[in-house]
């Protein structure tokens, strides 16, 4: 338990398998290549939990070349099915100026192109594509030393420091983003203030703006959706409410309101039923005579709520119709989504979702194998100090379990299968929580030594009393005698 | 047009209608006068969904909160009830809705579950607990029963299996709390599952300060699904409130609700009873029917409507006014009803954003009219006492009356608590025309099951029939009484179901007609709870008086008055208490001085003597050195 709250059970260490292919060469040129860009990468000290192995492969090239071929769909699985996080393409194109580098939004894939006339080009490609191989992975580096500071995991000399900007954007992030689950309940709501519109087409919006994005995260969690429709919301009595603007003619809500806008004791918005946080994404439109109704400071309709949901208002324009239809929930539903991202703790770069996505998995793994660990920190210490706590043995079992699973996502995350690592970390976390939460475990707590007392002083006191009688009295006469002697 | 066929009749009608109109939403207020300045109103809100919607979970006025709690747990078709006080038959006659929308004293709950269903039971009575902020969670297997055949569901669960692909078969399971008080927390959440939360509509007429001081109030909601030939199914919910209100008390002032009398001169005093002085008055009835209103009865005109169906359903009327047609009613609204009236009823639809209020003034009715009104016979009067006196054993004793002159046939349903140890010999059906059919029984267990006793009795026409058994009361663990022991316990109602038989399906009441019983309160006998505290210090203390008295046996040693030396404590002491009578002897005069001298010194002596004798008994403080 102590080694892994220490931290010294696990050197966390992240290697990354890049696939490097280059498509008009032969082997050799290729490994030249991987291996000037692994050395130049492993030579900065700035990627240090990193280990880069660059790996030159030929049969790579010819999928991807037949990928090219037969269209997008076919190489999808081009670096998941390598096992490679990242696969760098350089392409050889006599028409392009200088050597320049773009990610495909939805393959772990960096195309580069490259003149191989100018030899310019020849001599920095490994440099450029070490640096821009850093690139992606430096926002990653950033984050995770962050969740790694303050911790027991730190090796000194891991972990550099990082500047104020960073910090506090990798902090917002954080406070923002949901805890890991398993399981996400989504509830996307209408509010209306009225008694229109009574309905929305948010099945078939749904399924054109959401459903992708949490296609890509569905390796990582599960979502259920459910929507519904409230009329007649109210706003909280809590806050001043919209004012009016008689220079803008609309209605401003203030900064100070948003924070109470969601009328917690009227508005159902309880959480789902069985495991898992509920995301709500709430939809307001309010009344004619309130409308147009913006936020006061910046002018937009949206917020975010950290770790809760996102709120929207949608003011309705000219015709009031009964029905959103799903053309009108388009807008509503992409800002729903990029605060789904940003709750689900998406980074923001880089530029390719899926990568982002293989990014996120790593924080993750890493932020739970933290937890998990200072848990069993905590419980080892809580067992420690309080010695009468009987400890069952299912908690003896869930502690073991826990060890286990650690010690598994440990070798995951050092073999660079992290989806596994996710797995199993998720796991020990759950198991950790178990063992803290116990429920026999608390109710030992509230029975203290003090309360036997209270119902032996009436049996041990009155017994005392002859015993402290004979031991004053024996405790003169020694003192008597002891005198005589003397 | 009677009370009952007449809320059948939408009721029957409803699945037709939604078939069409899967996402849909109704609501409908009926009120009635009934004798001694009472009024029913009972209220009714439905919202469907098609299934489909329900499976993939879009929610339009089907409720978000309830229909999770109903897919996380299995359920097909669901039954909630919460009611307070008792229908007085004998003076208002049928029970609304032939009964089929109301529950025992505090809560009741049945529902259809999939085949797994005493883990989604018990998942299903701790959601709705939470959701309606009732003690629902205190349903457990000891108070869970399964009757055969007092219920039918009222969905169309087979084919709703069948389009489900469900293949295991739905089992009923059927709880009582009859301890539970309906109140205000309750309504708060009713409310809050219906699309117009009390905010428009004849919702917003439901005050819990006038719902709960009714004579007479239950809600219910039902959930069941409909499913077409075809395949389609909708789920349907039904939300009802119904109640009985005492006219005259819901319309005094909240300010001041003490009644007080009224000064003399505006009391007309009954001529046609006799008086032997002038100073005395028998005061007349006001005669007639009282005067009311909507915002005077409820404390509140309805604020607009809440019609959101879209056009269709703008055909059905939001109220209907049971009265006789001389009645005057006069409609106060800012925009103009549109309304039918015949013989005997009312209907008015709402305005859309304008508040809308019913008054009838105060008037005398003719009494053939009035005769025209006449109640309703219910099907069946039933009463159940508590018999036999001390705390060990006791009886039941319920009374059915079949006041018809047709023979009906009755499911008689008990779920008792384990507690109650009933002597199943002792049951018995007397009384001319009681048969019992059949018999469905399932023994108490200990702590983990409670008694289920269902019967199939044929009544005869205009006879009375007695059930009488014996029971045996139990004696409780210490921590299992409740604070509020020595109140007794709850005893749930028993539901009987009146079985539709040839006679009255003539008179086009084809349906069942249910009603329940009070609940009754069973003393136990109980212990007193100071009792450990008792026993703690008691024992405590004579483990002390014995322990000390062997320890100074053990450990002190005897000896003579004489040999005792006088300790420098018990020198002090003495030179006190010569001083003292010294003092007193000079307070007394000189003439015994002499004498007491002589006499106190042997006083003295004496005390002295006793103190150190009963020290060393004793084994108290004083002088140390005397046992040496």
């Amino acid at each position: 338990m102590n080694r892994w709250a220490d931290g010294k059970a696990c050197q966390l260490h992240y290697p990354l398998y890049i696939g490097l292919t280059w498509d008009d060469y032969d082997i050799s040129p290729v490994q030249d290549l991987a291996s000037q860009v692994q050395s130049l990468l492993r030579a900065e000290n700035d990627l240090s939990l990193y280990d880069f192995y660059i790996i030159a492969d030929t049969t790579t090239a010819e999928t991807s070349q037949r990928a090219k071929l037969s269209g997008p769909g076919a190489g999808g699985e081009l670096g998941e099915y390598r096992g490679h996080a990242l696969s760098v393409n350089v392409i050889t194109d006599p028409s392009t100026k200088s050597t320049s580098a773009s990610l495909r939004t939805w393959r772990p894939v960096l195309d580069v192109r490259h003149n191989p006339e100018r030899s310019v080009d020849s001599a920095t490609l490994a440099p450029f594509i070490a640096s821009e191989i850093r690139k992606i992975y430096e926002h990653e580096n950033d984050a995770i030393s962050h969740l790694l500071r303050d911790t027991p995991f730190t090796t000194s000399g891991q972990v550099e420091a990082l500047s104020p900007e960073v910090k506090s954007s990798l902090d917002a992030r954080r406070t923002r983003a949901f805890k890991y689950a398993a399981t996400y309940h989504l509830t996307f709501s209408l509010f209306t203030s009225s008694a229109s519109p009574s309905a929305w087409e948010a099945e078939q919006a749904l399924e054109d703006s959401i459903r992708p994005l949490l296609d890509r995260f569905s390796s990582i969690s599960e979502f259920t959706v459910d929507t519904q429709v409230q009329l007649l919301a109210s706003f909280s009595p809590s806050i001043a409410g919209p004012q009016y603007d008689e220079s803008t003619r609309e209605w401003k809500l203030q900064r100070t309101d948003l924070s109470g806008f969601v009328n917690a004791a009227e508005w159902p918005l309880n959480p789902g039923i069985g495991s898992g946080p509920t995301i709500n994404f709430v939809l307001f439109v309010p009344s004619e005579d309130q409308s147009p109704l913006v936020l006061a400071e910046t002018g937009g309709n949206s917020w975010l709520i950290p770790q809760w949901g996102g709120v929207q208002i949608l003011n309705p324009s000219g015709k009031q119709s009964e029905k959103l239809s799903a053309a009108d929930l388009r807008p509503v539903m992409l800002t729903f989504a990029d605060q789904l991202s940003a709750l689900l703790g998406l980074p923001d770069s880089p530029a390719s979702p899926s990568l982002r996505i293989s990014s996120l998995v790593r924080e993750r793994a890493t932020s739970l194998v933290l937890s998990a660990s200072s848990t069993l920190g905590a419980l080892a210490r809580l067992s420690l100090k309080l010695t009468s706590i009987a400890i069952p043995d299912s908690v003896a079992k869930s502690v073991d379990e826990t060890i286990l699973r650690l010690d598994q996502a440990c070798h995951d995350l050092r073999d660079g299968r992290y989806h596994r690592a996710l797995e199993n970390a998720r796991t020990a976390e759950g198991e950790a929580e178990q063992a803290f939460f116990e429920p026999s475990m608390v109710g030992q707590v509230y029975f203290p030594e003090e309360h036997k007392v209270a119902v032996y002083v009436p049996l041990l006191g009155p017994m005392a009393v002859p015993l402290v009688m004979a031991a004053l009295k024996e405790f003169r006469k020694l003192r008597a005698t002891k005198a005589k002697v003397a | 047009m009677r009370l009952s066929t007449l809320l059948t009749l939408p009721a029957a009608l409803l699945p037709l209608i939604y078939a069409k109109e899967q996402h849909s939403y109704t609501e409908h207020l009926h009120l009635k006068p009934l004798p001694d300045n009472s009024l029913y109103a009972g209220f009714t809100f439905t919202s469907t969904t098609p299934y489909t919607a329900y499976a993939s979970n879009h929610f339009r006025y089907f409720p978000r909160s309830l229909a999770q709690i109903l897919q996380y747990t299995h359920t097909a078709e669901l039954h909630l009830r919460f009611a307070l006080g008792r229908w007085d038959e004998e003076s208002w006659g049928s029970r609304p809705r032939r009964g089929s929308r109301e529950g025992g004293n505090g809560v009741e709950l049945w529902a259809w579950m999939d085949a797994d269903a005493e883990e989604g039971w018990s998942d299903l009575v701790n959601s709705l607990s939470g959701l309606f902020c009732a003690s629902l969670n205190f349903v457990d297997s000891g108070k869970t029963t399964r009757p055969v055949l007092s219920f039918e569901p009222e969905g169309t669960l087979e084919e709703l299996q069948e389009t489900r692909n469900g293949t295991g078969e739905l089992r009923l399971l059927h709880g009582m709390l009859p301890h539970e008080v309906v109140c205000t927390e309750n309504l708060t959440p009713f409310l809050k599952l219906l699309p117009c939360k009390g905010k428009a509509g004849i919702s917003s007429l439901l005050d819990g300060h006038k719902l709960f001081d009714a004579n007479w109030q239950t809600m219910a909601v039902d959930v069941r699904p409909i499913c077409s030939t075809g395949g389609d199914c909708i789920l349907e919910i039904q939300q009802t409130v119904d109640m009985v209100l005492d006219i005259e008390r819901s319309m005094r002032p909240r300010e001041s609700p003490i009644p007080r009398p009224l000064p003399i001169k505006d009391i007309t005093c009954d001529e046609t009873k006799g008086y032997n002085g002038h100073d005395t008055c028998y005061p007349e009835g006001p005669g007639g029917e009282m005067g009311w209103s909507l915002s005077s009865v409820f404390g509140r005109p309805i604020r607009g409507s809440c019609a959101l169906g879209g056009g269709e359903e703008e055909e059905g009327f939001d109220i209907t006014l049971k009265v006789p047609s001389e009645r005057t009613v006069e409609v106060i609204s800012e925009t103009a009803i549109p309304q039918s009236t015949s013989s005997g009823s009312r209907a008015y639809r709402l305005p859309k954003d304008a508040n809308f209020d019913l008054d009838l003034p105060h008037q005398a009715l003719e009494s053939s009219s009035s005769g025209a009104f006449a109640l309703e016979q219910p099907p069946l009067y039933a009463s159940r006492q508590l018999t036999g006196h001390g705390a060990e054993r006791g009886g039941m004793h319920t009374l059915l009356r079949n006041p018809h002159p047709y023979a009906q046939r009755i499911v008689y349903l008990e779920s008792l608590p384990w507690f109650l140890r009933p002597y199943m010999h002792t049951l018995e059906l007397s009384g001319a025309g009681g048969k019992m059919e059949k018999m469905f029984y399932t023994p108490l267990l200990d702590r983990q099951r409670g008694t289920h006793l269902e019967l199939l009795i044929e009544i005869q026409p205009r006879s009375t029939v007695e059930i009488t058994y014996d029971f045996e009361k139990a004696i409780l663990r210490y921590t299992e009484y409740p604070p509020d022991a020595n109140r007794g316990f709850d005893i749930p109602a028993a539901v009987i179901r009146v079985l539709p038989n040839n006679a009255t399906q003539d008179q086009g009441q084809g349906r069942d007609y249910y009603l329940r019983t009070t609940s009754l309160l069973l003393p136990l006998p109980t212990p007193d709870f100071s009792m450990p505290y008792n026993v703690i210090i008691l024992t405590s203390t004579v483990i002390a008086l014995g322990f000390g008295s062997i320890f100074n046996l053990l450990v002190r040693s005897f000896v003579l008055v004489e040999e005792v030396p006088v300790g420098a404590l018990a020198g002090v002491v003495w030179r006190l208490k010569d001083g003292v009578a010294r003092v007193r002897g000079m307070l007394k005069g000189g003439g015994v001085g002499k004498e007491d001298d002589g006499g106190g010194v042997v006083k003295k002596g004496e005390v002295v003597v006793g103190g150190e004798v009963r020290k060393v008994n004793g084994g108290g403080g004083g002088g140390g050195k005397k046992d040496t």
